[in-house]
C-alpha cells in the first residue's frame, strides 16, 4: 500500500515539475501579464460599439468574437458582458457567440495549449471555436427568433460610448506579446547559444542527479524530470508569490518596496528560464541563447514604457489585473497538475485507447461528455488533455474535450439560465456538445489525412447555409414588425 | 449621508472595490452607507458595461475597473460638496 502512495506522489511531483519547466514558464508567465494588459488597457467601448442594437449581422457576429478574444478572460467579466450584449445590445445571437468564444479563444488558454501540447492544437482550438462560436450564435438566434422580435426598445446609449486605446498602451501590449514570442518560438536564431560562461559551482551535477532520483521520470511518457534549472525556477516562483502577496494585493492603497521586488523577480525568472543550463562535474555552464537576449531586450523596453509612458492608473490596473489572474488560476493549476500526475499512475492506456483511440463519433462524444460533466478550474483542462494524449487518445477527441470543458460548468450554466432562461440555456448546452463533437471529428479527420481544403469547404457551406437562413428569418421578422406597426397606427 | 453602491456579482474585483470604498470613507471621515449589489437584474438597471462599478447617490462614477483609494476619496469629496 505505501508503495502505491509513493508512486502516486512521485507521479504528481513529476508532472508538476514538467509543468513548471522552463519552456512552460516562458509562455505562461507572459500570458498572465498579457491577459492583465488586455483587461486593464483595452477599452471596452470601441469594441462593444460593434455590438449595438442597430449593428448589421455581418458586423455583430465577428464583433462578438473579437470582443470575446480581447475583452474577457475570466467568467466574472464574461457573464456581465454577455448579459449586457443580450439585453441591451445586438441580441441573443451575438451574445451567445461572445459567450462561446471567450472561454475557448482567450489568450491564456491558447498560449498554454500551444506551449504544452502543440501549436497545431492551439490553432485548431482557435479556428474551430471561432467558426462554431459564430455558428452557435446564429443557430440560437434562428431557434429563438420570435423572442428577438419581441426585444423591447431600449436605448442604444450603452454601446455607443467613446474611448480609444492610447498609443503607449498598445505598444506596451505588443511588446508583451513580443516577449512571449521571444520566449517560446523555436527557431535557430533564438535557440542558438552566442556566449557561454561556467560558474564554478561544485556539486551542481550531484544536485541534479539527486533530483532525478527523487522524482523519477520516463521520457517515453513525455516526462522530463526536475533539472537543476527547474529547481531554481521553482524556488524563484515561490519568492515571486510571497513578494507579490505583499506588494500587489493591496496595490490600490499604494506601491511599496515589495511591488518592485516582485516585478524584478519575475524578470529574473524569465531570464533564468531563457538561459541554457548544463551542470557537469566542474560547475554549471550557462549558455546565453538568442532567447535570453530577446527576453532581455523585451524586458528593457517594457520597463522603460512602464516608467516613462504608462499613466499611474494604467500601470496599477495592469499589475492588479495580472495578479488577480495569477491568484485565481495558478494555485488551482498547480493542484490540478499534481492531481493529474498522480491519477495518471492509476489509469491504464488500454481504457483510453479503446474508448477514444480513434477518430470516431463515440470517441469524440466521450471527450465532450467528460468535459461537460467534470468541472476543472481554468487552464487545468490542458494538463488533463496532455495526460490523455500520452495515454493514447486520438487528437480529434482531444480537441472535442478541450472545446467542451471550458465552456460548461454547472455554475456557469446556472448563471446563464438566470440571464436567458432555462430553456435557452439547456438548448445552448446541447449545441455546444454537438459542435464540440463535430469540431473534434473535423480536426481528427485532418490529422488522419483528409485534405484541409475539403474540410474548409464543408465548414464554409455549413456557415453559408446558416447565414442565409438567418437572413431569411430576419427579413420575415422585419416584415412582421412593419405589418404590426402599420396595423397599430390605423 | 451618501449612499454608495458597489455593483458586482461577487468576484474578486468587486470585493476589492468594496474594500477601497470603505477605506476612502474612513479616510474622509464622512457618513456613508455602502451597499453591495450582487443581483444581476439589479446591476443591469445601471448603464454599465462591465463590473465592478461604483455608484454614488445613484450616479455611476466608475465602471469596469478598480480605482485607487485616492481617486475614490476625491470622488466622494466631490459628491459631498455637491450635496451640500
Amino acid at each position: 500500500m505505501p508503495e502505491l502512495v509513493l508512486r502516486l506522489l512521485q507521479g504528481g511531483l513529476g508532472n508538476l515539475a514538467a509543468y513548471l519547466a522552463a519552456h512552460v514558464l516562458l509562455c505562461l508567465v507572459p500570458a498572465f501579464y498579457i491577459a492583465g494588459a488586455m483587461t486593464a488597457l483595452i477599452p471596452k467601448e470601441p469594441v462593444t460599439r460593434l455590438l449595438g442594437r442597430s449593428a448589421p449581422k455581418w458586423i455583430a457576429y465577428p464583433g462578438a468574437a473579437l470582443a470575446g478574444s480581447v475583452l474577457a478572460v475570466c467568467s466574472c467579466t464574461i457573464v456581465p458582458l454577455f448579459a449586457g450584449i443580450y439585453k441591451k445590445g445586438a441580441g441573443l445571437g451575438p451574445a451567445v457567440t461572445f459567450l462561446f468564444f471567450a472561454p475557448a479563444g482567450n489568450i491564456l488558454a491558447l498560449v498554454y495549449t500551444g506551449g504544452v501540447i502543440g501549436l497545431d492544437l492551439a490553432l485548431a482550438r482557435l479556428f474551430l471555436s471561432l467558426t462554431f462560436g459564430i455558428g452557435i450564435g446564429m443557430i440560437m438566434a434562428l431557434i429563438f427568433s420570435r423572442a428577438d422580435l419581441a426585444h423591447d426598445k431600449e436605448s442604444d446609449a450603452l454601446f455607443a460610448g467613446q474611448g480609444k486605446m492610447r498609443g503607449a498602451a498598445l505598444v506596451f501590449l505588443l511588446i508583451l506579446v513580443a516577449l512571449l514570442l521571444a520566449g517560446t518560438f523555436k527557431i535557430g536564431l533564438l535557440t542558438d547559444a552566442y556566449a557561454q560562461i561556467t560558474l564554478p559551482l561544485a556539486g551542481i551535477d550531484r544536485f541534479q542527479d539527486a533530483l532525478f532520483r527523487l522524482v523519477p521520470y520516463d521520457l517515453s511518457k513525455g516526462q522530463e524530470g526536475v533539472t537543476a534549472q527547474g529547481a531554481i525556477l521553482i524556488g524563484l516562483l515561490v519568492f515571486i508569490g510571497l513578494a507579490s502577496w505583499q506588494g500587489l494585493d493591496k496595490i490600490h492603497e499604494g506601491y511599496n518596496a515589495w511591488t518592485w521586488i516582485a516585478m524584478s523577480l519575475v524578470g529574473l525568472t524569465l531570464l533564468t528560464a531563457a538561459l541554457g543550463m548544463s551542470p557537469h562535474a566542474g560547475g554549471l555552464d550557462l549558455q546565453f541563447t538568442g532567447r535570453f537576449f530577446g527576453v532581455l531586450l523585451a524586458l528593457g523596453a517594457l520597463t522603460w514604457l512602464m516608467f516613462r509612458r504608462l499613466s499611474r492608473d494604467e500601470l496599477r490596473d495592469w499589475l492588479w489585473e495580472s495578479w488577480r489572474f495569477v491568484k485565481q488560476i495558478f494555485p488551482l493549476l498547480v493542484g490540478g497538475v499534481f492531481a493529474v500526475g498522480a491519477i495518471r499512475v492509476l489509469i491504464k492506456p488500454e481504457w483510453i485507447q479503446t474508448l477514444a483511440g480513434n477518430n470516431t463519433i463515440l470517441g469524440n462524444l466521450a471527450g465532450v461528455l467528460f468535459g461537460v460533466f467534470m468541472y476543472f478550474p481554468t487552464l487545468v483542462e490542458v494538463p488533463i488533455a496532455n495526460m490523455f494524449l500520452s495515454l493514447g487518445m486520438h487528437r480529434g477527441p482531444l480537441l472535442a474535450y478541450l472545446m467542451a470543458d471550458p465552456e460548461l460548468s454547472l455554475q456557469s450554466i446556472l448563471m446563464i439560465s438566470v440571464i436567458i432562461g432555462r430553456l435557452k440555456a439547456w438548448v445552448y448546452v446541447g449545441w455546444v456538445a454537438l459542435f464540440s463533437t463535430l469540431a473534434g471529428l473535423i480536426y481528427g479527420a485532418w490529422v488522419d489525412g483528409t485534405p484541409l481544403g475539403l474540410l474548409a469547404m464543408y465548414l464554409a457551406v455549413l456557415m453559408a447555409m446558416l447565414g442565409f437562413a438567418l437572413w431569411l428569418v430576419g427579413r420575415r421578422n422585419h416584415q412582421k414588425m412593419m405589418a404590426a406597426e402599420s396595423a397599430s397606427t390605423h | 449621508m451618501l449612499t454608495i453602491k458597489v455593483l458586482g456579482p461577487g468576484c474578486s474585483n468587486c470585493k476589492a472595490l468594496e474594500r477601497v470604498a470603505k477605506q476612502a470613507v474612513a479616510a474622509l471621515g464622512i457618513e456613508a452607507e455602502i451597499i453591495k449589489v450582487e443581483d444581476f437584474s439589479e446591476i443591469l438597471r445601471y448603464e454599465i458595461l462591465a463590473t465592478p462599478a461604483l455608484v454614488i447617490n445613484e450616479k455611476v462614477v466608475v465602471s469596469g475597473r478598480v480605482p485607487g483609494v485616492d481617486q475614490v476619496t476625491s470622488l466622494l469629496a466631490d459628491a459631498v460638496t455637491q450635496v451640500a
